[in-house]
């Protein structure tokens, strides 16, 4: 879509695809699948964010680096970043191209197709490790670093890895 | 601002606040370094879970989620007592966090169908993710449960302890009437009470342990189904302390000393630098 400014909504979704998720730096926040949408209207940009984990302390950060990033676009006087849980961001939401990053930073990406329903949410019974590819390996803590992600080992490699949790 | 509205926000919030404090007070010092990740993550969780309900009742009032959460007196914090009772030890905090989560998950599930809209989708978000601390308290209570007598032995009485406290996360919240009334509480406490004890029962029942701790959940529900009830009807007569337990008090503001230490310690930066930010 093209409005009287001529700022078109795919050059602000080009621009937050320069935006990193800040906790993983692999991985843009639009292959995170964290952006509902883009509005534009004249001079004025709204962008609306599914946070990954309601506690998610990367929120500021991002809401930061969003709003300078829309805000050098040429043509946009005003961005507002909102966030909102509807729908609840959920992993399917990562693109496959998220995917492949999110292997290359050591963390395993979700499995599954869609939203798994609540009494299924869970660590996976099977992990892949993202350095080797060997499905031999366990969980060692169902939490981790960040809120999202939980600690695994690979039995083969011998490495330890993440597992991105289905939530 | 609707009042109502304001009381259940400062309820979850609260909740979530002061046991993501006492929670994150197992940093540096869980039994096992595995735990002492899991317990730092759990009170991220709840500590920004409580985050995300004062940023909605700010929103709604106009205020500030930072000076909601740190910048009021102790009296004006509406949490059940048992979010501000000490770690003690491990099977206490054990007990505590299977106690909680399990009331949490049924509120959350009632408040799917909160007529306010971003209330009802932020409660359905929080209840996802609280899936993995409900995994982890059942994981580990069966694990004790099951294992040497000792554990078992200490996770009993610290049920048995925390029992009375949780029963008071279900005291009405302010103004809970018209609340329901509005939609805003779908569930009255009272239910949502019966629920928790129904499916705690249950629980208790499947791990197998001893009916003393099931006389906790009969002495304040007689209606909870077991399958040795002329037991616990004996039991039930021979447990002391009445219904002492139903008088909460948190939900109206009153607490133990156990919360004077806690609010002193986690307000005092900020009551030191107000309004700092990093």
């Amino acid at each position: 879509m093209r409005t009287a400014t001529g700022i078109s909504e795919q050059r602000v979704w080009d621009a937050l695809g320069a935006v990193m998720d800040p906790e993983i730096p692999a991985v843009s926040i639009v292959e995170m699948g964290m952006i509902r949408d883009v509005v534009i209207a004249g001079g004025r940009a709204r962008v609306t964010i599914l946070p990954t984990f309601t506690g998610c302390p990367a929120v500021p950060v991002i809401e930061q680096d969003v709003t300078t990033a829309v805000a050098d676009i040429e043509g946009i006087d005003e961005v507002s970043v909102e966030f909102s849980f509807e729908p609840a961001w959920t992993p399917d939401r990562i693109t496959e191209a998220g995917r492949e990053k999110l292997k290359t930073f050591g963390i395993a990406p979700p499995t599954g197709d869609g939203p798994v329903l609540i009494t299924q949410i869970g660590l996976p019974t099977v992990a892949k490790c993202p350095f080797c590819g060997s499905t031999r390996t366990h969980n060692e803590n169902p939490f981790g670093p960040t809120p999202c992600r939980a600690l695994y080992y690979c039995d083969d490699c011998r490495n330890p890895f993440e597992q991105f949790k289905p939530v | 601002m609707n009042e109502s509205l304001a009381s259940v926000l400062t309820a979850l919030g609260d909740d979530e606040l002061v046991l993501g404090h006492r929670h994150s007070e197992w940093t540096g010092y869980a039994p096992h370094l595995e735990e002492d990740v899991a317990f730092a993550s759990i009170a991220q969780d709840e500590i920004g879970h409580a985050t995300a309900y004062y940023t909605l009742l700010a929103k709604e009032s106009g205020g500030n989620p930072d000076v909601i959460a740190l910048g009021r007196d102790k009296s004006e914090y509406r949490h059940a007592v048992i979010c501000e009772r000490p770690n003690r030890e491990w099977a206490y905090t054990l007990a505590r966090h299977w106690l909680y989560d399990m009331a949490d998950d049924i509120r959350l599930e009632a408040l799917e169908a909160c007529s306010h809209e971003d209330l009802a989708s932020l409660a359905r978000k929080i209840r996802r993710e609280e899936r993995y601390h409900l995994i982890h308290a059942d994981t580990w209570t069966a694990r004790v449960a099951r294992g040497p007598v000792e554990g078992r032995r200490k996770l009993m009485d610290a049920v048995g302890e925390a029992l009375p406290d949780a029963l008071g996360i279900f005291e009405p919240v302010e103004l809970e009437e018209t609340a329901v009334k509005e939609g805003l509480w779908p569930t009255p406490s009272d239910e949502l009470r019966r629920r928790f004890l129904d499916r705690a029962g249950a629980k208790l029942d499947e791990l197998g342990l001893p009916t003393e701790i099931h006389a906790h959940v009969v002495q304040d529900a007689e209606f909870v189904a077991s399958s040795s009830g002329d037991l616990i009807e004996d039991r039930q007569s021979e447990t002391p302390g009445g219904s002492a337990s139903n008088d909460h008090g948190g939900r109206r503001g009153r607490h133990t000393p156990d919360f004077d230490r806690l609010w002193e310690d986690m307000t005092g930066q900020y009551r030191a630098h107000p309004g700092a930010t990093w």
